[in-house]
């Protein structure tokens, strides 16, 4: 009876233990200065700027993404073809690369020495040190995320719904249009959603492969290390932080409603079955 | 199983205690926390390979130092940081170590065609500096403010946060051009070529040490840097390429 008391006591101390750890760097961010003070440090234009570099590289990674990816996603969710299992792993390979070898590995291919360095020379494109380095490293290592889910979404499409399209004399593209994509909205937001997030925050392959100058390949995280190495800087950074920490969590909140929400599902059932 | 579970949490306790236990008779020599400019990178582990070090931009070493976290000995690549932690009661006295010179490189091959430093300003080109604030950065903007060729500096293609970061950037080709001190330079040889700063316009590099206060190996951190001062490490910094200590 003791024992079992002593191993549920444990049991809370390790939950204790785990969500204290986890909350408390976050919490911290916002205990440090007080609210005002966040909030006025983020008209800084070290922050203006590193924001505006990060919103413009992120919606063009994800626009990157969205239109190669979902098609891509698309091929592989619906064909079988020898290699797939290989093809599909090999997509996902990014998103478990430590960020330091994904900029290691974007300098090897399109550094000015890299694989395919000689080949862009040529037709007068340098990438390093760029703001399209900068989307490059985002879209490398948030992409995957987004393939990973929309194939999974693809899949879950029912194929007869598909057939049934094809039968009543829809073409591909109009069966993708109209019955695919609004049955797989919801599994393709939040994989965009979780993209998105990831990319916010890519670090390592930008600092890397773009360098960091404020208002062209600073984005917030480059900014948040750089600025800590000023001395004094430590209230910026903490406004960036809190900034991230808030788009983040919002992300997260779309995302879990996003998932929970299954309008797509309603419709096909109010499509198909209208008596009941 | 609880039970064994028991047994074995006593096993890791008794473990961890004997290694308290080692720990503490070594104690006569204890590792130190040395906190040291990223140009040092390859030399004081050769001097001192006995301590642990965490190598960056001095400012972001000096920032870690501010925010509190624990090291024993702080190697600046200036002498204005450890100054002002000095001021605020952060470190020890500093005192200076040793010193360097700062160059311009080029990627082998000169992909941008200088000539010289003053080709620096040419359109087109991708140079890279330190930060402000970084040592190599601050050094950086004196050096082109005394060749008159400060527009650089509006124009480089990134700041970076330490000097290794520079060198890394020009070394890889995708810089064409970056500012590092004549040691860096040196430790990828064949792969950079040096432009030498004129005398007249060289920064006074020094690299100034400095005990952190709040350490519990004051003493051994004193040591530290004491020999690095003793002829022994001076002959390992000469051969890498740092000068003499200046005499004062």
């Amino acid at each position: 009876m003791s024992r079992r008391l002593l191993g549920g006591a444990l049991v809370f101390a390790a939950a204790f233990v785990a969500f204290a750890f986890l909350l408390v760097p976050v919490v911290a961010i916002f205990a440090r200065v007080s609210p005002g003070r966040l909030v006025g440090q983020l008209s800084n234009p070290v922050v203006t700027d590193a924001l505006a570099v990060s919103l413009k590289t992120t919606a063009i990674a994800q626009a990157l993404v969205l239109l190669l990816g979902t098609p891509a996603a698309y091929l592989l969710a619906t064909r079988r073809f020898p290699g797939r299992a290989l093809a599909v792993t090999l997509l996902e390979l990014p998103l478990v690369l430590p960020p330091a070898v994904a900029g290691i590995g974007l300098i090897a291919a399109f550094g000015r020495l890299g694989l395919l360095g000689g080949a862009l020379a040529g037709l007068g494109i340098r990438l390093g040190l760029t703001q399209a380095a900068v989307v490059l490293a985002v879209a490398f290592v948030a992409g995957p995320l987004y393939l990973r889910q929309a194939i999974a979404t693809f899949e879950a499409v029912d194929p007869d719904l598909v057939a049934a399209s094809r039968t009543l004399g829809a073409g591909p593209g109009r069966t993708f249009f109209r019955v695919v994509l609004p049955l797989a909205r919801n599994g393709l937001a939040a994989g965009e959603a979780l993209a998105f997030a990831r990319g916010l925050g890519e670090f390592g392959a930008t600092i890397m492969f773009a360098g960091s100058l404020q208002g062209v390949t600073q984005t917030l995280p480059l900014a948040i290390y750089q600025e800590f190495a000023v001395p004094g800087g430590f209230d910026v950074t903490l406004a960036m932080s809190a900034l991230l920490v808030l788009v983040s969590a919002a992300l997260l909140v779309a995302l879990k409603v996003t998932l929970q929400w299954q309008p797509s599902r309603r419709t096909s059932r109010f499509l198909f079955a209208p008596s009941s | 199983m609880s039970r064994r579970v028991l047994v074995s949490s006593a096993l890791v306790v008794a473990a961890l205690a004997a290694g308290a236990g080692w720990a503490a008779t070594r104690a006569s020599t204890p590792r130190l926390t040395v906190f040291a400019a990223a140009s040092l990178t390859d030399v004081l582990p050769k001097i001192d390979p006995h301590e642990r070090y965490s190598f960056g931009g001095s400012n972001a070493l000096a920032a870690q130092i501010q925010q509190g976290i624990p090291a024993d000995v702080l190697v600046s690549a200036n002498t204005s940081l450890p100054r002002q932690l000095y001021a605020q009661g952060l470190v020890a006295k500093p005192v200076v170590v040793t010193a360097n010179t700062l160059v311009m490189i080029v990627p082998h091959g000169n992909p941008g065609r200088l000539h010289g430093i003053q080709d620096v300003t040419k359109p087109g080109l991708k140079v890279v500096v330190g930060a402000a604030g970084v040592p190599v950065g601050d050094y950086t903007r004196t050096v082109l403010a005394a060749l008159h060729l400060s527009s650089v500096v509006a124009h480089a293609a990134s700041q970076e946060t330490d000097v290794r970061e520079v060198l890394a950037k020009v070394a890889l080709g995708e810089a064409d051009a970056g500012f590092v001190y004549a040691t860096d330079a040196r430790t990828v040889a064949g792969k950079v070529a040096v432009f030498p700063i004129p005398a007249s316009a060289q920064p006074r590099v020094e690299y100034a040490g400095a005990a952190v206060a709040s350490s519990p190996h004051r003493a051994a951190a004193q040591a530290f840097l004491r020999r690095l001062l003793a002829p022994a490490a001076q002959r390992k910094l000469r051969a890498a390429g740092f000068l003499a200590l200046p005499r004062r």
